[in-house]
């Protein structure tokens, strides 16, 4: 426990520290903002109607996808470029528990950020109507799909120094085009997940969701079931080839 | 067991028929030896093979053919070994962002050694006064020993330091090689990878030279000079009256051949010093100027692909 925490520790410096902690800081703060220009002179249902599309979207398409893929594919890929990794795979750990070390530091910074800009999001609705329920869904729904992300994203950054640009083309590519235009492709998206966690938690949403949802079900349990199984996996994969492959 | 000098009598380390490649390109080729307690000096050229074999033994490699076994354990499938195995990388592995103190307290947590260790650690490497300081701030000699002190921190039995002394300054050198020679006798097996000839002779007691992923020469330091003691050196000579001195140098014993080129003479021995010591006495005699005598060839590369060709 002591290891994996050291390595949660250290980790979570290296992923948010210098200028990133800014920028992702700044970006944190759009659907906000957006939310609060939007929601102005709206009835109640017109703000949570609002609420459910523009900053909804902007933290699920955009903010949460960036910036996971940031972390999560900083996570290993920055110790195998540096060369610190072999500091961490001479030790008496298992493998899977580095990985699974990485991963958490990923998912923890992540949804501070995120869980952070969908909460604040949420809290205009608040200040504009006095209903302060949509905060715990909303960061909670964020935090779901963070950790899908990171885990993908943390196996490719191990794999490639482009993980970054192959996450931007699976994101706005893969999930903000091809998803939208064939619906029975929505079960192969990440952000759906954390979407239908929501919709399970705030039903009405569903109005302005349920066609971004597509063929994925809306609920809770469900989403998080899904997660942990890619979670898992991920550190499974990736533990196997820390363990399997050559560190040049 | 096996006998000979590539091998030590108490073995923890074992390297048998091993060979790596990397596609094409084979990095160690069908090389057999062993490492026990004391310190052993891994010597040979920058690209000889040395950190690959190093990086198999830690487990960090996969060898592409043979076996290696440390303290009766495959470090690939058994990572227990690694809380009586520390490396010393030759890359800068170190995270920047840390203070030194903070550096080997990372590795003592995951080691699961106890933090009082630390200070410890890092007083033995001399490093006290900057160990709250960020290590991304630090000279390469400070790295160096920021990471020396990582791994002494888990008082491994097994320590592999491979080109520890690159960066460091004299003084530091001498400390370092103080340090590793002290846990070499407390009966710990200490490896040490270098390209330079004087510094394995400072600190080592079995010398061990790799080149092109072969063992070149195996034993003490006293066989590896003894072995390298008929070694041809080539030398550029600078004096006046050129041919007549080739002609009077080609009657020395010392001397295999003379060759003027652009005015210079290039002359062959076996004795270096010798020959040193002659070439002055004839230009004197002469009455010629003498104006330069330097080494042609006196690179360790050469010294060892002569060892592995004499094999």
């Amino acid at each position: 426990m002591k290891a994996f925490l050291a390595i949660t520790r250290v980790t979570l410096r290296q992923l948010l520290g210098g200028k990133r902690l800014l920028a992702f800081g700044l970006l944190a703060l759009v659907p906000a903002v957006v939310m609060f220009l939007a929601s102005r002179d709206l009835t109640e249902t017109a703000v949570v109607e609002r609420f459910h599309e523009a900053p909804v979207a902007i933290v699920f398409l955009i903010v949460l996808p960036v910036v996971a893929l940031i972390l999560g594919a900083s996570a290993l890929g920055d110790e195998r470029r540096d060369g610190t990794l072999s500091f961490l795979i001479l030790r008496p750990l298992p493998r899977s528990s580095i990985a699974a070390a990485k991963l958490f530091a990923a998912w923890a910074g992540t949804t501070a950020i995120v869980g952070m800009s969908a909460a604040l999001a949420a809290a205009v609705v608040g200040i504009r109507i006095g209903d302060w329920s949509y905060i715990a869904p909303a960061a909670f729904a964020a935090a779901v799909s963070a950790l899908a992300y990171n885990a993908v994203f943390l196996l490719l950054g191990y794999f490639t120094s482009r993980a970054v640009l192959l996450g931007l083309v699976y994101v706005f590519i893969w999930e903000n085009g091809v998803t939208f235009a064939a619906a029975s492709l929505a079960n192969v998206s990440l952000f759906r997940i954390g979407l239908s966690a929501y919709a399970g938690l705030v039903p009405e949403s569903l109005v302005q969701l349920d066609e971004v949802l597509g063929s994925v079900a809306p609920g809770a349990g469900g989403a998080v079931a899904k997660v942990l199984v890619v979670a898992v996996l991920a550190v499974l994969a990736a533990g196997s080839l820390l363990r399997r492959r050559d560190l040049l | 067991m096996t006998a000979g000098p590539a091998f030590a009598p108490s073995a923890t380390i074992e390297v048998t028929d091993v060979s790596k490649w990397f596609g094409q390109k084979v990095a160690v080729s069908d090389l057999s030896c062993s490492f026990g307690p004391g310190l052993t000096g891994l010597l040979g050229p920058n690209g000889a093979g040395k950190t690959t074999l190093l990086r198999m033994v830690c487990g960090l490699l996969r060898p592409s053919d043979g076996s290696i076994t440390v303290l009766g354990a495959e470090p690939r499938r058994d990572p227990s070994v690694y809380r009586r195995l520390a490396l010393v990388p030759e890359e800068d592995a170190v995270y920047g962002i840390l203070t030194a103190r903070q550096f080997v307290a990372f590795s003592a947590d995951l080691t699961g050694v106890p933090r009082h260790r630390v200070a410890e650690a890092i007083e033995v490497v001399d490093l006290s006064s900057a160990a709250d300081r960020p290590i991304s701030g630090f000279s390469k000699g400070m790295r160096q020993r920021a990471k020396v002190a990582a791994a002494l921190v888990t008082d491994p039995e097994v320590l592999i330091l491979d080109e520890p002394l690159n960066g460091t300054d004299p003084v530091q050198r001498a400390h370092l090689i103080g340090v590793f020679r002290r846990l070499a006798g407390e009966g710990k097996t200490v490896i040490v990878s270098s390209h330079v000839l004087r510094e394995v002779e400072r600190m080592a007691d079995r010398v061990l030279a790799v080149v092109d992923g072969r063992l070149a020469a195996a034993g003490d330091v006293a066989a590896i000079r003894r072995a390298m003691a008929d070694i041809p050196y080539r030398v550029r000579i600078d004096v006046g009256s050129t041919r007549r001195i080739a002609s009077t140098l080609l009657n020395e014993d010392v001397v295999g051949s003379v060759r003027v080129v652009g005015g210079r003479l290039h002359v062959e021995t076996t004795d270096l010093a010798t020959l040193g010591t002659i070439v002055p006495r004839i230009a004197r005699e002469a009455d010629a100027r003498l104006t330069s005598f330097e080494p042609e060839d006196e690179s360790l590369e050469s010294v060892f692909r002569y060892l592995v060709h004499r094999r």
